[in-house]
């Protein structure tokens, strides 16, 4: 059996095959450069003071000491950043308060979780770097601190901000508290829902806070000229967001600050905002030095946002033929220190693969002594996915009906209203269920102490901002910039867009990433957006540059251009004198660049709308140990509608490498604290995310309902996979040991405690 | 602080450097010797990203002093391809996609190596295991074990021909 | 929240089939005195928005910024010029951004 199953349609030339990656090579011979690899004469090494106290304010910081060592040639602390506006700004899912991200950055009155930045130094060795932190001394006065959601949203909970009144309650709560905001959506009327119901099932849960696991650990090198302009090497996933919110914090113009994107070593969203960046830039100012900094693995746990924790109790009312009539989800999150976990995703996304006509989804978005929580893969999808497709589990078995039936039974179609509002309009979700059925696993039998465990997710998938240009050489090889981030292969899959639509081989189009001097914007590759939105500027570049082709055959031929096409890489003729002209190829034309107007380039910027959802369904064999609890992943299928893979194999790592962390999630990973609020476990030898031998070959099937409004079809691959694996593990190990898990990660204690009764 | 000499051999070529006793092989390879080839993923020795051999045994870089590095032969992924022509282990990582963002891949790649020296036709099972001590987060393993099981099929051949 | 349908007479100039316009609870509530619906006659998005600006001042900078549109269930960011057909449904949602 083969790992993978495609259902493909129309054959393209270049589109759907699987040519080795254009950035291949120095990836394999190690002169790729990421974020730490970057060098300049005359460079300094940052360092950065971190606060060893959950929650304490600051009372004062002298860094007299330090700044007199040999070899400190400066140090920082928030007061060289200018105070910002309290103001949330932007869309409120992702809602910028830069009162609150400079403080992220660097503390300010108060520190708010251990590992927040409270100064740094740059100086001429790691070494003195190092000595010099601990000459910085900082007066604090700690302060009680609240780690757990349940615990922070208690009326005598302490508070991370003194005056912080939740919004989206009216009318407003007279008193402060940790829930930053309270959001409820919902369509029908959920009452008479469930009174009409035959059975309710519901139950609560709880996750625990994970954090991405990018390898490559944050770094960057930044130099700062006397004239106010900067350069920056950062390994992000938009450095053009690097810049913006860079400049911002600064209080630099962005046409100072010029980003250059090393290859980034993992991202999953948790690259999506600066955290190294800010603080080299300062020290750089300060020193007249280029400077870097490169985190620890301890720091990258500690410092930069894992993902969020949760509580959650969701209820659904369903009729004896297995229809879904009522659907309600409380969903509480830990944002960390500071406001914005993704809440908001999790309710809107929770019951959106089905057609449920009464539905509410209420989320609080709460504060603790933790790390302001980041983006991971879906932020907020999989974390309500575990807790809605346990109880659709639990609600198929009580009415005996099969789990990917029940599921298909209800499934989402085009014209299907959602929570968040608008209908869905996009096919693919029963097909994805229905492919997933059909998978010779799903049929396959089970032994003792073994079970199996389905699930289906939703996500948006994201268009937006993307730049591209398009150069023809005059030897007729192609050159396509973006401003894309490329995480993970994206410039293959952007160059076999660029070579289908051209006509061209694809080792003739050689693709890069461009720095934010040399391209126009483009936003961060987040949101499965980059083969989706950058695609369609890359293939309206190279349409454009077709048209410019066309011209100069035309004018080559001294024919009108509207009797000139291009076909097949070739500009040809189509007028009545048709047969006197050999079609003209790319290359034919771009020799006669000069005499033809010039060079042949077209840049093309888009804001690309018309995305379609991603959809996965999954399944997950285990086996537990009797014995000692623990869970042995035995097989695992994820079928996701990718609209069109370009790529195939890039297309399969990303199910498969969604699912590993979906494993990882619901397994073994977790935040642990101890009653000082530290975390305990910063380093990957207790904090275990699945290596090789955890996990068995995880098969894909590569669903492809094409999405109307991409020229080919895309849907963006890179989340959707990872927002049922969390439940199809829960649901497999359920069942496995007869008992609901309620509670991730399913670590072999927890286990054994379900399987002997609690105790 | 007083810098000590050490003599040692690097992807067969002599090299010697100065280092404090406190440095690790990892920072003098890619802070001193410019081999940045070689990746620092958790300095703690669990992610395999800095994966090396000395004298043919893979070891996490981060883990030893450069001192440690005296009368030894270092080799990194640096010394991988011979010349122009790739290790069909690298070649095969770039066939079967056995990676993404990449940055683990020079560590894989070195402890891969190492598994086909010491036993050229694994099994599934042998590889995971023998991989395990380094850390991909953006595959799942699939393609990193069908690259370096096709890669063995492949010098298996090459060595009866 | 509110999410009674209050019709809005004065955005419409009487057109055949004006473009239905629908805001998600919390947005209601917090810019349009929790008036969720609305009946707009406009070519494109700009037409829609700048509609929308007249009645409630400041309003249409915070639909620029903060918001995503599903037209007729298609997510498209908030582009000027997106077009609008005759009589269809346009629900402005929190901007969606990911991992």
């Amino acid at each position: 059996m083969p790992d993978t199953m495609t259902f493909t349609k129309k054959e393209l030339r270049v589109v759907g095959t699987r040519p080795v990656r254009p950035d291949g090579v120095p990836k394999v011979t190690g002169l790729a450069r990421f974020g730490a690899d970057y060098s300049l004469p005359g460079m300094l090494w940052g360092r950065i003071l971190r606060s060893p106290h959950a929650h304490a304010r600051i009372r004062s910081i002298d860094t007299s000491k330090a700044q007199a060592l040999r070899g400190v040639k400066a140090v920082m602390t928030s007061a060289d950043l200018p105070e910002q506006k309290f103001e949330y700004v932007g869309p409120e899912r992702v809602a910028v308060n830069f009162w609150h991200m400079t403080r992220s950055v660097m503390a300010r009155e108060k520190v708010l979780f251990e590992g927040h930045p409270v100064a740094a130094v740059a100086a001429t060795s790691k070494t003195i770097a190092e000595e010099a932190l601990g000459l910085i001394e900082v007066d604090y006065e700690v302060l009680p601190h609240v780690i757990d959601v349940e615990d922070a949203m208690k009326p005598d909970a302490p508070l991370l901000f003194e005056d912080m009144i939740t919004r989206g309650i009216e009318p407003a709560p007279d008193r402060p508290s940790n829930i930053s905001k309270r959001i409820e959506l919902k369509i029908g009327d959920v009452e008479a829902g469930f009174a009409a119901a035959d059975e309710i099932v519901e139950s609560s849960f709880k996750t625990a806070p994970v954090h991405q696991g990018y390898i490559e650990p944050q770094a960057c090198l930044a130099r700062f000229d006397t004239d106010g302009q900067a350069e920056l090497w950062a390994s992000s996933q938009g450095h053009f967001v690097i810049r913006a919110l860079s400049a911002r914090l600064l209080g630099m113009d962005i046409g100072n600050l010029r980003v250059y994107p090393a290859e980034i070593g993992g991202g999953f969203g948790g690259k999506n905002v600066p955290y190294v960046e800010p603080v080299a830039l300062v020290l750089a100012r300060k020193s007249g030095h280029p400077v870097k900094i490169v985190l620890s693995r301890e720091e990258v746990f500690k410092g930069c946002g894992p993902a969020a924790g949760s509580i959650m109790t969701v209820k659904i009312g369903i009729k004896k033929d297995g229809r879904i009539v009522a659907a309600a989800g409380v969903f509480k999150f830990q944002a960390g220190a500071v406001p914005g976990s993704p809440v908001m995703n999790a309710c809107m996304c929770a019951f959106s693969p089905y057609d449920i006509p009464n539905v509410r989804s209420v989320g609080y978005d709460v504060v603790s002594n933790r790390p302001k929580t980041a983006a991971y893969r879906a932020p907020g999808s999989p974390i309500s996915a575990y807790a809605v497709e346990s109880v659709i589990d639990m609600a198929a078995a009580r009415i005996s009906m099969d789990p990917l039936q029940f599921r298909l039974k209800n499934v989402a179609k085009p014209g299907t209203p959602t929570v968040w509002g608008p209908k869905h309009a996009h096919e693919g979700f029963a097909e994805t269920i229905r492919a997933l059925m059909q998978h010779p696993a799903y049929t396959t039998p089970l032994n003792k102490n073994q079970g199996r465990g389905v699930a289906a997710g939703y996500w948006f998938n994201n268009g937006g901002e993307s730049s591209a240009a398009v150069h023809i050489n005059e030897d007729g090889t192609v050159l396509v910039a973006t401003g894309s981030s490329d995480l993970s292969g994206t410039r293959a899959s952007l160059a076999m867009m660029a070579a289908e639509t051209l006509g061209v081989e694809f080792d003739k189009v050689r693709p890069t990433v461009a720095d934010t001097a040399s391209i126009g914007y483009g936003h961060l590759s987040a949101g499965s957006r980059t083969t989706f939105a950058t695609g369609i500027a890359v293939v309206e570049a190279c349409k454009k540059v077709i048209g410019n082709l066309c011209a100069r055959a035309a004018m080559i031929w001294d024919v009108n251009a509207e009797d000139v096409v291009w076909d097949g890489g070739c500009a040809r003729y189509t007028g009545k004198k048709s047969g006197e002209f050999e079609p003209l190829s790319l290359k034919a034309i771009a020799v006669k660049k000069s005499v033809t107007g010039g060079p042949i380039v077209a840049e093309v910027s888009v804001n690309a709308g018309g995305v379609a959802p991603g959809f996965a369904a999954e399944l997950c064999d285990v086996e537990v140990d009797p014995e000692t609890g623990a869970v042995k992943v035995l097989r695992f299928v994820t079928a996701q509608d990718v609209g069109r893979a370009i790529h195939p194999s890039y297309v399969e790592g990303q199910l498969q490498g969604g699912a590993a962390q979906g494993i990882g999630w619901a397994l073994n990973e977790e935040y642990i604290y101890d009653e000082a609020g530290r975390l305990t476990n910063a380093g990957f030898l207790d904090y275990r995310v699945p290596v090789a031998s955890d996990l068995p070959r995880i098969e894909t099937v590569l669903v492809e309902v094409p999405n109307p409004n991409h020229p080919f079809g895309v849907k963006g691959v890179g989340e959707a996979n990872i927002v049922p694996s969390l439940a199809a593990v829960a649901n497999a190990v359920s069942r496995a040991i007869g008992q609901r898990m309620t509670e991730l990660p399913m670590s072999p204690p927890k286990i054994l405690k379900a399987m002997n009764g609690g105790r | 602080m007083t810098k000590h000499h050490v003599t040692t051999t690097v992807n067969g070529d002599a090299v010697e450097f100065l280092c404090e006793a406190h440095e690790t092989l990892l920072e003098v390879l890619r802070d001193g010797l410019g081999l940045t080839g070689t990746k620092e993923g958790c300095g703690t020795g669990d992610c395999g990203a800095c994966s090396v051999t000395i004298d043919g045994r893979v070891v996490c870089s981060c883990l030893v002093l450069g001192v440690e590095a005296e009368g030894k032969a270092i080799q990194t992924i640096e010394g991988m391809a011979a010349g122009t022509r790739l290790h069909p282990l690298q070649r095969k990582f770039l066939e079967h996609a056995g990676l993404q963002c990449g940055i683990c891949t020079p560590g894989i790649l070195v402890a891969a190596r190492s598994l086909l020296e010491r036993n050229p036709d694994p099994t599934e099972e042998e590889v995971r295991y023998w991989l395990a001590g380094n850390l991909c987060r953006c595959t799942g393993y699939n393609k990193i074990i069908d690259a370096v099981l096709d890669a063995a099929r492949e010098m298996r051949g090459a060595d009866h021909a | 929240m509110t999410s009674e349908r209050v019709a809005s007479k004065g955005l419409s100039t009487g057109a055949r089939c004006p473009a239905r316009v629908i805001f998600t609870g919390d947005f209601s509530d917090r810019y349009t005195g929790s008036v969720r619906e609305f009946e707009i006659e406009a070519n494109n998005l700009r037409g829609v928005i700048k509609k929308l600006d007249e009645r409630y001042p400041g309003l249409g900078e915070r639909l620029e910024k903060e918001t995503t549109v599903a037209i007729d269930g298609e997510i498209h960011e908030v582009d000027y010029s997106q077009p609008v057909r005759p009589g269809c449904e346009i629900f402005f949602i929190p901007k969606i951004e990911g991992g």
